[in-house]
């Protein structure tokens, strides 16, 4: 019985939720439009970078090229005369093809060296994009104009810009919560836990990774032709490494390994800089790296488990909620970044958990109940 | 003929910085099992350290010795008070650690010494001499031969110290080390400060040539990562090899393939590293790790 109220409830709580978002921008100052429409770009790129590395565990300092790419080859279409649908297609397709390229090398190694390559992406693409002046205008920049709201819609170009990020966001945020909840998501945890384990599982974790690195460029093309669509215009600034450091600060910040967290991430990377910029301009980059720091001092799992934090705070010993399955991982997850899993290789039974893909489902419909 | 010569000469010089930063990587992960993206930040702090010192009328070589070792302090209080605390847990959150560490090490000198280029005197003079019909400057024969010494005494300590066993026992396996009484910590300690100092000197040998910025490193990060994924994470000699090679193939490709150029010629050490893992995957020196699970 209470399965079933939840669900009702969850099916309310969704369309609240919608009918919410669809409803906003036509409310709200343009402003704070653009601000929304922003979010949305990097919390699709922080949700890429989230699948492969919060739930597949693969440090990925890269991410940013991603965006790059795909905001290129958006502007690079758009000019030329394509069909819209076909330019977010050749977006994602294109940087999901790059990015496959890219895993098929950086997969084959181990640990942390993933991260000593995906370095080099932003790095090798900004003087790379200044080359290829044919096709990115050089240093220069392109423009591509094609999100300015038709006559028809009788719509403001921010609201216009709104739907069609939500439109985007939203089927991709979806995408992305059936993949990690299904069975390639089982496939990445065990793969973030231990490779040993999943190759002897019959997962191979080579082909794991390079599936999770080419899904996360495919939210980076896609959320680089949402950035098109807000900023319509790219230069190879866009894609420097500092940005795509703060890609990463942001997605650590908003929860690894939650698809919510995501969301947070967007907002924290456009919210926090706006904020800080207006305290100090200077004090940007010290602010970031506090931030950052002082997130995972106190808060090993971002923001999205402040409620669950707090609530263990508050109610301490009375950890078991009604429910049954459910709580079983919750502590687990909460406490893996205590336990002493430095030397993988002698903890790997402990190690293997199904994601928090279990918990997040209730956390998620107390969070939004909440506010 | 020249031309070239001086093409690696000069590839040899710039190579060394690389070397330093690698070594100084090498040596986090030996000692710890981490990848420190945050080893050029430190070094930079360091380097603006030690033109402080200058600024306030310290010899030069004074100012430097003195940065070393407030280096060394720093790795290891930057070890007790912030990696500790995520030593234990996941690697890939250690490393993220690494990264808001740079950024808050950045932002911090920026903000006390600004973005402004600042000139950074030069240990060795600034004469040249001619071998082989190249020019080869004092400085960059400096810079290499100390390199060279701080790899070969790195080896040493490494292979032939009772620190350097312990250092590497703790990195392999923290928990072993501390059932045989080992002391884990002040090994960890020792490890990021000894990192932290080699840092230093990184940054009092590149300072004059890049002139003082708070992002003068970050080039020379990517090619030290580049060395170290070429050489091998557990060998300074590999690292220092690896380093050379990418400092004299990079100057070589600039010049004779125009395709690449100058402002492309970063692209070389990861294209080659592409090319490698595409054929050799397990690396060029690795072994291939058999795990028990």
């Amino acid at each position: 019985m209470a399965a079933l109220t939840s669900r009702r409830a969850r099916i309310a709580v969704a369309v609240l939720v919608v009918v919410v978002l669809v409803a906003a921008p036509l409310f709200l100052p343009a402003i704070v439009n653009q601000s929304l429409v922003r979010i949305g770009v990097y919390a699709v790129a922080v949700l890429g970078l989230n699948i492969v590395m919060g739930y597949t565990g693969q440090v990925n300092l890269g991410q940013i090229f991603f965006l790059g790419l795909g905001a290129y080859v958006t502007a690079y279409g758009v000019t030329h005369g394509w069909n819209i649908v076909l330019v977010f297609v050749a977006a994602a397709v294109i940087t999901g093809i790059v990015g496959l390229l890219v895993a098929l090398a950086a997969a084959r190694l181990g640990g942390l060296a993933i991260a000593m390559v995906t370095i080099a992406l932003p790095i090798v693409g900004v003087p790379l994009a200044k080359r290829l002046d044919t096709f990115t205008g050089g240093s220069q920049g392109t423009s591509a104009i094609f999100s300015n709201a038709p006559d028809w819609s009788g719509l403001f170009n921010d609201q216009w810009q709104y739907y069609i990020v939500l439109l985007v966001a939203g089927v991709g945020f979806l995408l992305a919560r059936r993949l990690v909840r299904g069975k390639y998501g089982r496939a990445f945890a065990v793969v973030k836990g231990n490779e040993s384990v999943a190759a002897s599982m019959g997962v191979s974790p080579y082909w794991t990774k390079v599936l999770a690195f080419t899904i996360a460029s495919v939210f980076g093309g896609a959320s680089g032709f949402l950035y098109m669509a807000a900023v319509q215009y790219t230069s190879p600034e866009t894609l420097s490494f500092g940005h795509s450091i703060s890609l990463l600060a942001a997605m650590v910040i908003g929860g690894a390994g939650s698809i919510v967290g995501s969301l947070i991430g967007g907002a924290y990377y456009i919210v926090v800089p706006q904020l800080t910029n207006a305290v100090d301009p200077n004090l940007t980059t010290i602010s970031q790296g506090v931030i950052l720091l002082a997130v995972l001092f106190l808060l090993p799992d971002g923001l999205v488990s402040l409620p669950r934090v707090l609530r263990r705070l508050t109610r301490r010993g009375t950890a078991a909620r009604a429910g049954g399955a459910l709580p079983a991982g919750a502590p687990s997850a909460t406490e893996k970044h205590h336990s002493t899993t430095g030397t993988p290789p002698h903890h790997a039974p402990a190690q293997v958990q199904i994601p928090d893909a279990a918990p997040e489902a209730p956390e998620k419909t107390e969070r939004h109940g909440r506010s | 003929m020249e031309t070239f010569i001086q093409l690696v000469v000069d590839g040899l010089s710039t190579g060394s910085i690389y070397a330093a930063l690698a070594l100084a990587i090498v040596l986090v992960n030996q000692a710890t099992g981490l990848i420190n993206f945050a080893q050029g930040g430190l070094a930079v702090l360091s380097a603006y350290i030690a033109y402080a010192f200058v600024q306030a009328g310290l010899p030069l070589l004074a100012a430097v010795l003195l940065a070393i070792v407030l280096s060394f302090c720093l790795g290891a209080l930057v070890e007790r008070f912030l990696m500790r605390r995520f030593e234990r847990g996941d690697p890939d959150t250690a490393v993220v650690v690494t990264i808001g560490l740079l950024t808050l090490v950045t932002g911090i000198v920026a903000v006390l010494w600004g973005y402004n280029n600042l000139q950074f005197p030069s240990l060795f003079p600034l004469s040249s001499v001619h071998v082989l019909g190249a020019v080869v400057s004092v400085r960059s024969l400096a810079t290499t031969v100390t390199i060279v010494a701080i790899m070969a005494l790195l080896q040493l300590l490494f292979l032939r110290t009772k620190l350097g066993l312990a250092l590497r026992a703790v990195a392999d396996n923290p928990a072993s080390s501390a059932l045989s009484g080992l002391p884990v910590g002040r090994l960890l300690m020792v490890g990021w400060g000894l990192a932290a100092a080699l840092g230093a000197v990184a940054g009092a040998l590149v300072g004059p040539q890049l002139t003082l910025t708070p992002g003068m490193l970050d080039g020379a990060l990517v090619y030290a990562l580049a060395a170290v994924i070429l050489g091998g994470l557990d060998s300074p000699i590999g690292a220092v090899a690896a380093a050379w090679g990418i400092g004299v193939l990079e100057n070589l490709v600039a010049v004779y393939v125009p395709l690449i150029g100058h402002d492309l010629k970063i692209a070389v050490p990861f294209a080659l590293i592409f090319v490698i893992l595409l054929l050799r995957p397990q690396g060029l020196f690795g072994r291939k790790v058999v795990v028990r699970v």
